[in-house]
């Protein structure tokens, strides 16, 4: 096997099942242990995570121009949006809670877009520098995806708690639908990225 | 044995761990193995407390919310009944699995394979539980719709009443059952245990 380096499994024609974790020679093509098929990296992992992170940045317009849930109070409707409530509960000095949502919804699924596209980028470049950062990058991305739903499971509660006929009732908006998606593409786009792509660039000077 | 990290694809010679301890990629740091104190036995134990937990949970009054002198009830299941009900079917069942439907599917295969396995017995539905178990995973977001309770509640009580129901605090000490089901259970050490058992 060449194209590799000397000290990983895939130098030596092993690869490590993703499901089991049992390392078996690859020309077994499936895991003696579990049956999933064995690969020595995830096929087409640049091209399915690029496609998704581009999938995952449009909807994400929707999620933010769209409004993501309508309060109906004695007769008037009012729409808000992510960006709209986080103002909101800032102008009521709830600091911490508007902070909650910032992150959780604004700053991590930015974040994410940005990141899973920085590590696609670098693995495209060849990059051989900051190896370790970058797959701390790659986990933190993994980790923090699950946390922005919290907006949408925010939403869905309103939904069903405020729900006083005629005095105060609280409906679903579009952008709870693009939103979810958002999170849901961009955790899928993190698991189609393979990290040990960054590894089998070129050793580095400095390391 | 021979293993490889799953970040960095570092070939490794895994040596048998001793109770308590883990082992951590010398290039990387990605933890390949831990070895919890009776880690079967225990994640036998906090699923099925887990489990009736859940089954508490999505049996009394959630939270409750009142003004001007009217009050609603929802309960947990409800969360994703009233976004069906507003016409997001879609949202509803995403909701609804990722709260209820997913972590409870996790915890009832989880009890199914470690019945056997705590025993020492085979069972033929030991590899498919166990490969679903692992794909479902990520789709499991107990822990952040607690939170996502917590913020709405901070949310509200600005505009009214809000009153947890017993089945929130059912939900948060199933929460804590299932965060410690999942850490006390290694994945290495399932499927060896599972390759031993169908030998």
């Amino acid at each position: 096997m060449s194209g590799y380096a000397a000290d990983t499994a895939a130098s030596r024609g092993l690869a490590l099942c993703h499901v089991c974790f049992k390392l078996s020679p690859v020309e077994q093509h499936i895991c003696p242990r579990c049956g999933e098929h064995l690969h020595l990296r995830t096929p087409d992992s640049v091209q399915r995570a690029a496609a998704l992170l581009i999938t995952a940045a449009i909807l994400y317009i929707p999620a933010n121009v769209l409004p993501i849930m309508y309060t109906e109070q004695l007769g008037n409707t009012i729409p808000s949006t992510i960006m709209g409530g986080v103002i909101l509960l800032w102008h009521h000095k709830s600091y911490p809670i508007a902070a909650v949502i910032f992150i959780a919804s604004v700053m991590v699924p930015m974040g994410k877009l940005f990141s899973v596209g920085y590590l696609l980028w670098s693995v495209r470049a060849g990059r051989t520098s900051s190896k370790q950062q970058r797959t701390t990058l790659y986990r933190m991305t993994e980790f923090v995806g699950r946390w922005s739903m919290i907006d949408v499971f925010v939403v869905s509660i309103l939904v069903a708690l405020i729900h006083l006929s005629g005095v105060i009732v609280i409906r679903p908006g579009a952008a709870a639908v693009s939103f979810a998606g958002v999170v849901i593409i961009t955790m899928i786009a993190a698991e189609a990225f393979d990290p040990r792509l960054i590894w089998d660039a070129g050793e580095d000077a400095d390391e | 044995m021979h293993t490889a990290c799953l970040d960095c694809d570092l070939l490794i010679d895994l040596p048998r761990l001793e109770e308590g301890q883990r082992a951590k990629c010398p290039r990387c740091g990605y933890i390949l193995a831990t070895r919890p104190h009776d880690g079967f036995r225990r994640a036998l134990a906090y699923a099925l407390a887990g489990l009736v937990f859940l089954a508490l949970a999505n049996s009394f009054p959630f939270l409750s919310f009142e003004q001007s002198g009217l009050a609603n009830v929802m309960t947990l299941p409800q969360t994703a009944m009233s976004l069906y009900a507003g016409g997001f079917t879609g949202l509803a069942l995403l909701v609804g699995g990722f709260i209820v439907l997913v972590p409870a599917v996790m915890m009832i295969m989880l009890v199914a394979m470690l019945v056997p396995v705590v025993n020492g017995r085979h069972a033929h539905y030991l590899k498919p539980f166990a490969r679903w178990l692992y794909r479902m995973g990520p789709w499991s977001m107990v822990e952040v719709y607690l939170i996502g309770v917590i913020v709405s509640l901070v949310k509200i009580m600005a505009l009214a009443t809000v009153h947890l129901g017993f089945s929130f605090w059912a939900y948060a000490a199933f929460t804590v059952c299932f965060i410690a089901t999942i850490s006390v259970l290694d994945r290495v050490a399932l499927w060896d245990r599972i390759e031993e058992l169908s030998a």
